[in-house]
């Protein structure tokens, strides 16, 4: 084989080359394998306990099937994010899942991890679109679930089992998704609140609004004020900010903003802007998740009513964050002055401990390797984690990908 | 029709703890009694269950299924028995769990979005218990009268307004289950995003073979503000077919798009008197929904596409009594059906939207191959048919020309690109199929899979799976020579 770049890694041009080397490895050594793609999420997850081989998905890249008319497409799964928006843009469609770093971010990788955006209140995320899926696991053998066509039960769901699975269960080479077609018009506004009562008082609102917003962003002003900066808008940023997002015909976004303007200024949120060319906002608003080089970046999941009480807290402790609020979702980054462990568990043991009250988790996307030896980075064990780890054991029993990265070694030998 | 082997008996100790498990009445075990239980909507194949219990709690059914570890007894899940595809067959006898009594709607939590229920809540009660919250629940199978959700979550039901707001899948927030070994595991939760595998992805349309389902957790949608819903009529099947993939490839996502053809139109007119044109050769029924200012736009959208393609007229519901009855026509379909014929075979496949005028052809030429007439009624938005074959079940012979027609259509789904079950699930009725989908390889994974969760295999033997040899299919010999001929 000539594509072997280094002895630890390996980018295969084909799905055969791929299955190969999985089969040799696992018929000699058995070595750990790294799946990657574009490289955006390697710190989401345990650090890997054995050495071995990465494994780069990035020349599997092509489009196997796009019927257009037919609403899905088959691509290989190391194509970039980008690069699959301008395919589906040629006719007029899009997979509207929004996915930081996409130039650089791969489909395949994008699915490992389940990345999703704002636009996940209107449109769902990845597992609402993916519907067939290949993947070689660690044996070299190829298996594949679902099919081509956009409703079926046939067999297991393991498109499902295989999004957000990291990478620890097989390798995920080829997929095929269902696709929307382009909204004619997309808006945004942005609402700065006066305080988090007001966010609150509008977040009620919203349950009966009689608009339908795609997405409900909420920030609080460390992050309104960069939000704001980097899409270079200039846009009010001393306190917690509402940006909501309306898709589809012109006339209805048009009628929306409308809608929800006079709504939000009923319930006292005067101060309202319509970012008519929205895309930049929804850029950087998606591209808020990638850690730069913040020490601490976490992703907490929560009942959407007790959203706010936990954004009021996080920002008290100096987090910056933003929030899929109709979805209880929050993202924040803990503040530079965090430089020490100590540091750190001490600031997020109440957030830790109000989001798993809220029948939610706090998982880390990103930090210092060695400060994985004591925060626990996908939050309170579940009652179902020793059936996730029966199951990789069923798909790897040799634990051979990404070994260490879902359950901690600890964690996996606990169960033999 | 030969009486039924049962396979393995239930010990008479067992019966009496189950008695005392769940309390006398809840333990049905005379033959008369347990023989209603023979089958679900999926009438070719037949077994009554040794006995069935009714548990009202998620401890009841704990101590049912260890009871059944203890002593190898299999058991098998029940909803409602809407299923068609064999689902719930007890294959090999053993214990039926009847879901039904677990019918409460415990929450609704309207600022969380969810809604919390017991598995033998019937679909259709939670939407009435929504009505006039502003929220709904969104999958609406035709049976939503009867069916449970604890049974549209065992088989991914779907339901005709699924096109725009998606099945049972996309819809559910998580689930308390009892797995086949009696540990009791909450999937999923009040919250998305839950760190792990998504193992409530994996357990909803797993057909009872993962577990017993003891809670639902299910996710609550606003309610549109506005529909308009249209009747266009068709001269001949080609034309409303084209029209659907006018109205796809347009970009415009109907709510609901579903066709029923002259045949079974002959059935729905006389039942419900709608106004149906009976010289049609096939209408279509298409919803929009959303806000007032938009559903006008789309609506007019989709009428000069239809007329682009032909249609003799596009009528518009102008009141919701209209919408209602049209809709009640569409859902009733199946049960007019009892006017053309004594037994009806409800097939259930999927083509690539872009070849429904192909497999609708291939239907009407395997209807005339095999003298059996067929008719249709199915979710042309999503390229899911359903052929409805009827005959006469006392009639072995006609029997076997159903399956072998049947079997034909399905063939032909795969060789489109599509698959042989949309909403029905795999049940018994399909497993042929399943080396047909799927390679080896990609069963032996399932098969795994499969093992994490119910490695004695007790917990729904014999379903989804081509597994353990032929020995899989002994059943349908001994009940069922016309079946076994077939295949």
């Amino acid at each position: 084989m000539t594509t072997t770049e280094s002895s630890d890694e390996f980018t295969p041009a084909t799905t055969d080359e791929a299955r190969d080397f999985l089969t040799e490895n696992a018929s000699g050594a058995g070595r750990a394998i790294f799946p990657v793609g574009g490289r955006t999420a390697l710190h989401y997850g345990y650090a890997p306990t054995q050495p071995g081989f990465t494994f780069s998905t990035l020349r599997l890249n092509r489009t196997i099937d796009y019927p257009a008319r037919d609403m899905t497409i088959t691509v290989e799964a190391g194509i970039r994010m980008d690069e699959l928006t301008e395919i589906l843009k040629a006719e007029g469609q899009r997979l509207p899942i929004d996915v930081p770093q996409s130039s650089r971010a791969t489909l395949g990788g994008v699915l490992a991890t389940n990345t999703s955006g704002p636009r996940r209140l209107g449109f769902g995320t990845l597992r609402d679109y993916l519907i067939g899926i290949t993947s070689i696991d660690a044996a070299g053998k190829t298996f594949s679930a679902g099919g081509r066509v956009v409703k079926n039960v046939a067999g297991y769901d393991l498109c499902k089992l295989m999004i957000g699975s990291l990478g620890s269960l097989a390798v995920i080479t080829q997929v095929t998704l269902k696709v929307k077609p382009q909204p004619e018009s997309s808006k945004l506004l942005w609402c700065a609140a006066a305080d988090w009562q007001a966010v609150e008082a509008a977040l009620e609102n919203l349950l009966t609004s009689a608009t339908r917003p795609v997405a409900l962003e909420v920030l609080n002003a460390a992050a309104a004020h960069e939000i704001s900066a980097e899409a270079r808008l200039d846009l009010p940023a001393g306190g917690p900010v509402l940006c909501i997002g309306f898709e589809g015909a012109a006339r209805e976004t048009e009628w929306q903003t409308e809608a929800m303007t006079a709504e939000l200024q009923a319930a006292g949120i005067r101060d309202v802007a319509v970012v008519d060319d929205a895309e930049p906002l929804w850029f950087v608003l998606t591209d808020f998740a990638t850690s730069s080089d913040e020490p601490l970046t976490f992703q907490a999941n929560l009942r959407p009513s007790r959203l706010v009480e936990f954004s009021e807290l996080a920002t008290s402790a100096g987090v910056s964050l933003t929030a899929h609020a109709g979805n209880g979702i929050v993202i924040g980054h803990l503040p530079d002055e965090v430089t020490t462990l100590d540091a750190a568990v001490k600031m997020l043991a109440p957030l830790q401990a109000l989001a798993y009250e809220a029948d939610g988790n706090l998982v880390i996307f990103d930090c210092d390797e060695t400060w994985k030896q004591t925060i626990p980075v996908f939050g309170q064990a579940r009652q179902d984690r020793a059936l996730m780890q029966r199951i990789k054991q069923q798909l790897d029993p040799r634990d051979i990908l990404n070994p260490g990265r879902v359950f901690s070694k600890d964690a996996i030998s606990a169960v033999h | 029709m030969p009486e039924t082997a049962t396979i393995s008996k239930i010990p008479a100790q067992a019966l009496e703890a189950l008695r005392s498990i769940v309390g006398e009445t809840s333990v049905l075990s005379a033959h008369e009694q347990v023989l209603v239980y023979e089958c679900d909507g999926f009438v070719i194949e037949k077994n009554t269950p040794d006995c069935v219990v009714f548990p009202e709690t998620t401890e009841h059914v704990v101590a049912i299924v260890k009871l059944c570890n203890e002593y190898k007894i299999p058991f098998v899940p029940r909803g409602a028995g809407t299923s068609l595809a064999g689902g719930c067959l007890p294959v090999g006898g053993g214990v039926m769990i009847a879901l039904t009594r677990m019918r409460g709607i415990h929450d609704v939590n309207l600022r969380d979005h969810y809604a919390v229920v017991g598995p033998g809540t019937v679909n259709v009660h939670l939407t009435q218990h929504l009505k006039g919250t502003g929220y709904h629940y969104a999958p609406d199978p035709s049976s939503q009268g009867a069916c449970t959700i604890g049974g549209n979550v065992a088989t991914n039901s779907g339901g005709p307004h699924t096109l725009k707001y998606g099945v049972t899948v996309n819809h559910v927030l998580g689930a308390e289950v009892v797995l086949p070994d009696g540990e009791v595991v909450q999937f999923g939760g009040y919250t998305e995003d839950n760190p792990g595998y998504d193992l409530t992805g994996l357990f909803v349309g797993s057909e009872g073979t993962f577990g017993v389902c003891t809670k639902v957790i299910v996710r609550l949608t606003r309610d549109p503000v506005a529909y308009r819903t249209m009747l266009g009529v068709f001269e001949t099947v080609e034309d409303a077919t084209q029209a659907i993939s006018g109205i796809i490839g347009a970009g415009i996502v109907p709510a609901a798009l579903e066709l029923m053809d002259q045949g079974i139109i002959e059935a729905v007119e006389p039942a419900f008197h709608f106004g149906f044109p009976l010289d049609a050769g096939a209408v279509l029924l298409i919803e929009v929904d959303g806000l007032e200012v938009a559903v006008d736009g789309e609506a007019a959208q989709i009428v000069e596409l239809c007329e682009q393609n032909n249609a003799r007229e596009v009528r518009k519901a102008d009141s919701p009594q209209q919408r209602d009855l049209l809709w009640k026509c569409r859902k009733k379909a199946f049960g007019a059906i009892g006017r053309l014929s004594p037994s009806y075979c409800t097939q259930d496949g999927v083509v690539p939207r872009t070849k429904l005028p192909e497999i609708l052809k291939f239907i009407t030429e395997a209807s005339a191959r095999h003298n059996i007439r067929i008719v249709n009624v199915f979710h042309a938005g999503d390229g899911n048919i359903h052929p409805i074959l009827l005959f006469d079940e006392r009639d072995a012979e006609q029997v076997k020309r159903v399956l072998l027609a049947s079997d034909e259509i399905l063939n032909r789904c795969i060789e489109l690109g599509g698959s042989v079950t949309g909403e029905h699930g795999i049940g018994v009725e399909k497993i042929s199929f399943m080396n047909k989908l799927f390679t080896e390889a990609d069963l032996e994974t399932m098969e795994a899979v499969r093992f994490a969760f119910n490695p004695s295999g007790l917990c729904s033997p014999q379903k989804m799976l081509p597994t353990a040899g032929a020995c899989g299919m002994e059943h349908i010999e001994k009940s069922h020579p016309a079946r076994r001929a077939a295949l």
